[in-house]
């Protein structure tokens, strides 16, 4: 990602209502203190899942900050979990950035799979914040909803199937590629496409 | 997977927001937020000299014997004290709470005890927190390489775990 943190680009976030829950005092410090410092002036701190799960039904988030509670046996990817498939809209499909101190091995599938749009292990910088809400609000990603799974597409880049599988979507091409059903072009007018042309403005 | 899959965009208000006019800059951002994070910094260094203090004080209560509550109890304190050194600009006490969490998690999972092992990273926590050797880049790498090389160890089960006297030596185990 490699934002400049001496960059003059300007990012507003002081109109964006943000949930914060982190179960440690201390922790909610440290995240406040990046969030303001960031301009963001509409936080709404929750301390444990009860109170996260009753301010998403009554205030619009525009992004979630979610520690992952793994000393609690990973509460906070179940509170992401049943957010997702909660159908409060627009909070089901809010960007939420998790974050984690320690992902005890029982528990990696769960955090894969609980649909956050990116997880951060602790220790946070305001940097790697801010890099990660600015990733996460671009606009245009795609959401999944199955039986298995409801969150952001997981596939962010491009690379094809993996190697010794079959694509599952519809869209996926096969590893091989087939018989050519044109001529190949000739050389002339490759070279013709790539000259360098005069062109009046 | 079975039954039907559904793909599509939803709004992102978070995307309009932040191209709003107004705000700061990412410099100013920064800035402040490390003001901010530098007003908690004694609050957190009291806040780790307790969190030291429990931790003897859980392990004190092992017997030197595996005890699942035990072990839940320590693992819970340190992983949730994750990001609070660095918060205070002492970011190898982080390192080694992470590699202390992993340790922690490998014996809970092994429904094992290392006494040794544990007691290795609470003293590396009190030097650390205590002592000006986080001013020693180069000493302090030592510490935690040594750290990590002894979690790791315990990662794989008994009777595939290598003895390592070297790494001992290391992390100051012998």
């Amino acid at each position: 990602m490699g934002l400049n943190p001496e960059s003059r680009a300007r990012f507003n976030l002081q109109r964006a209502s943000v949930l914060l829950l982190e179960e440690t005092p201390l922790g909610m410090s440290i995240l406040v203190q990046i969030l303001t410092g960031f301009g963001a002036k509409v936080l709404h701190r929750c301390e444990n899942i009860e109170e996260a799960e009753q301010t998403v039904q009554k205030v619009e988030c525009d992004l979630m900050v979610i520690d992952s509670m793994s000393a609690s046996g990973g509460a906070g990817y179940e509170f992401v979990r049943w957010l997702r498939r909660s159908g409060i809209q627009p909070n089901c499909y809010a960007p939420v950035l998790l974050t984690s101190g320690h992902t005890p091995n029982a528990v990696v599938s769960k955090a894969r799979d609980c649909g956050a749009h990116f997880i951060i292990a602790k220790p946070l910088t305001p940097i790697s914040v801010l890099e990660r809400i600015l990733w996460i609000s671009k606009e245009g990603r795609r959401f999944v909803e199955c039986d298995s799974y409801v969150g952001p597409d997981r596939r962010f880049k491009n690379d094809g199937v993996p190697a010794g599988h079959v694509g599952s979507r519809r869209d996926d091409l096969p590893p091989d590629v087939g018989e050519a059903t044109m001529p190949n072009m000739e050389q002339d007018m490759i070279d013709g496409m790539l000259k360098t042309r005069r062109v009046q403005i | 997977m079975s039954g039907a899959v559904s793909i599509h965009v939803p709004e992102v208000r978070l995307a309009k927001l932040i191209r709003t006019p107004g705000g700061k800059p990412v410099a100013e951002a920064m800035r402040d937020a490390n003001k901010g994070l530098e007003g908690i910094q004694a609050e957190c260094l009291g806040e780790l000299s307790e969190i030291l203090k429990k931790s003897e004080a859980i392990v004190g209560r092992s017997g030197g014997v595996y005890k699942a509550e035990v072990t839940t109890e320590l693992y819970k304190l340190i992983s949730s004290t994750i990001g609070v050194p660095t918060a205070c600009g002492l970011k190898p006490i982080d390192t080694m709470l992470v590699s202390l969490a992993d340790l922690l998690d490998y014996l809970h999972g092994q429904a094992s005890w290392e006494p040794n092992a544990v007691a290795v990273h609470l003293r590396a926590f009190r030097l650390l927190l205590h002592t000006e050797a986080a001013r020693d880049e180069t000493g302090t790498q030592a510490i935690l390489e040594g750290l990590r090389r002894v979690s790791q160890r315990f990662a794989k089960p008994v009777e595939t775990r290598p003895a390592d006297a070297d790494e001992d030596a290391a992390a100051g185990l012998d």
